[in-house]
């Protein structure tokens, strides 16, 4: 007898055990979905909702504070999407706030997030229409990346035009990497600059020695000296 | 006409002839056992929803089958299930980290556990064990004319072996899938901490952060239908097996054949129907 008690009891530790954890999967869920608190309703109109689903979060400071509750077409160029937020962050959420679909990292969900509005504004009214900023749309994204590659292509082709002339020694440049002449008189040229700067270097050598001009290096010499002199007076 | 003209064709034909004759026969013979079967288990089901709602109840062996059944599998089906999560989040992981979306795995995991690995590994493993051991039990039962005595003494069998057990298997399976499932999802959470860090609450709210209510309702729904037909096949092959040894072991068997098979047939269905709501 004692035995079918405890049978019994394990029994029903095992089934509330069971049904307990099945309500707290239940109270989660719902509560991600701000089923079980005090919400209020907004809408917003987007031109292309970009792939948002109902049930997708609603963020506010990058917090989740509500979920899209239902999305409409209205007419042939706007789409009404209607969330629910939690009533906990009405009061942050001011009416020249704006809603914008973004997405969260790179393969995620679409998401909405509200910006911050004014601050001294007053909060947005329950059932209104937040003002919404047109989501970034990948197409486009792509499209201004096409242009980009075309003109890197268009570029690219300039520069192997200009790489294969350079190759072939024609222009300045080409003349200056592939001309073995031009190379030899420029080896030249150089080799006849140092024989001029060491003459100029003998001929300066020999005017500080002439009697005529001295002088004026010496005067030069003193005036440096007393600059020097005085700026160590100075310190 | 035709025989004066290929006597040999003709003859050949002749000798094959019986043997296709056979094949025939075997695959019609065959064909007409299954839709017999199944007749015979859709009447089987049918005495069971007769009897279901009739008094009296048989209280107290439903609460003894729903202890076997139930709490004495909770071991059997925890160890797997915290395996399920564990190896499934093991083998995801490489593939997730090539996408660097290793943040993605408790999501990922527990949509599929939740959604399928827990209530089909819980329903096939009930197959086995209790599918297999109503079946024997019933079956021994037939062969040592336990059930007839039964039916002699003005007991009713059907009622106080086959509606409780079915019940009873009905009941405990979705009880026993939440207890898969939680167990599962702790095995995917010890999987992902093997070389990595990251807290119960962090891993649980991604959990639920990926779940929605068609997530969780068709798959906890379908449990009592895998429960259901658990049971009824279990029953209907132990309660109607052949005479001797050899029924029981029959019996046994082609409840853990015929009850896995409905089980992914259920499934499958399910999956169809919840498809239309999402």
């Amino acid at each position: 007898m004692e035995k079918k008690t405890g049978n019994t009891l394990k029994l029903g530790v095992f089934v509330t055990l069971g049904v307990l954890f099945f309500i707290i999967g239940i109270y989660f869920i719902g509560q991600k979905q701000h089923m079980f608190s005090h919400v209020f309703k907004i809408s917003g109109v987007f031109k292309n909702v970009g792939g948002l689903l109902v049930g997708n979060n609603v963020r506010f400071s990058g917090i989740n504070v509500g979920t899209v509750e239902n999305i409409e077409i209205i007419n042939d160029t706007s789409v009404r999407v209607d969330m629910i937020i939690d009533e906990s962050t009405h009061r942050f959420i001011k009416k020249d706030a704006k809603a914008v679909i973004g997405s969260e990292g790179l393969m995620g969900n679409k998401i909405i997030s509200i910006s911050h509005g004014t601050p001294g504004q007053k909060e947005i009214a329950e059932n209104a229409t937040i003002q919404t900023t047109q989501p970034i749309d990948t197409d486009e994204i792509f499209a201004k990346l096409k242009t980009t590659s075309d003109n890197a292509a268009a570029i690219t082709g300039d520069l192997a035009i200009i790489m294969q002339n350079v190759s072939h020694g024609k222009g300045t440049i080409g003349k200056l990497f592939m001309d073995t002449v031009m190379a030899k008189t420029l080896d030249q040229t150089i080799t006849n600059l140092k024989k001029g700067t060491k003459g100029l270097e003998d001929n300066m050598d020999a005017a500080k020695h002439s009697f005529l001009l001295r002088g004026a290096f010496k005067k030069e010499k003193k005036d440096k000296e007393n600059e020097k002199k005085e700026k160590e007076k100075s310190k | 006409m035709k025989k004066d003209l290929n006597p040999i064709a003709d003859q050949k034909a002749e000798k094959i002839s019986p043997e296709v004759k056979n094949k025939e026969n075997s695959f019609a013979t065959s064909l007409k056992d299954v839709f017999i079967e199944v007749a015979l288990i859709s009447k089987f089901a049918g005495r069971y929803f007769k009897e279901v709602f009739k008094p009296p109840f048989e209280f107290k062996e439903f609460l003894k089958q729903s202890y076997l059944i139930g709490y004495k599998s909770l071991a059997l089906v925890g160890i797997t299930g915290f395996i399920m999560g564990l190896v499934l989040t093991i083998q995801s992981k490489p593939t997730m980290a090539e996408f660097g979306a290793e943040a993605w795995i408790p999501g990922m995991v527990g949509v599929s556990i939740i959604r399928e690995i827990g209530p089909v590994i819980t329903a096939l493993i009930c197959a086995g064990k209790i599918g297999s051991g109503i079946g024997a039990e019933l079956g021994s039962m037939n062969v040592t004319e336990q059930i007839d005595s039964m039916e002699v003494s003005g007991a009713n069998p059907f009622k106080y072996l086959v509606v409780t057990r079915i019940m009873a298997t009905t009941l405990m399976i979705p009880v026993l899938v939440i207890f898969s499932d939680l167990i599962s999802l702790y095995g995917s959470y010890v999987g992902v901490n093997l070389d990595g860090k990251v807290s119960f609450t962090l891993f649980f709210s991604k959990v639920f952060e990926s779940l929605d209510f068609i997530d969780l309702l068709p798959a906890f729904i379908k449990s009592f239908f895998f429960g259901f037909i658990i049971g009824l096949i279990g029953c209907y092959k132990g309660y109607n097996s052949k005479k001797g040894t050899e029924g029981v072991g029959r019996a046994a068997n082609s409840a853990v054949v015929i009850a896995s098979l409905m089980v992914f047939i259920i499934d499958m269905i399910a999956v169809q129907i919840t498809t239309l709501f999402t």
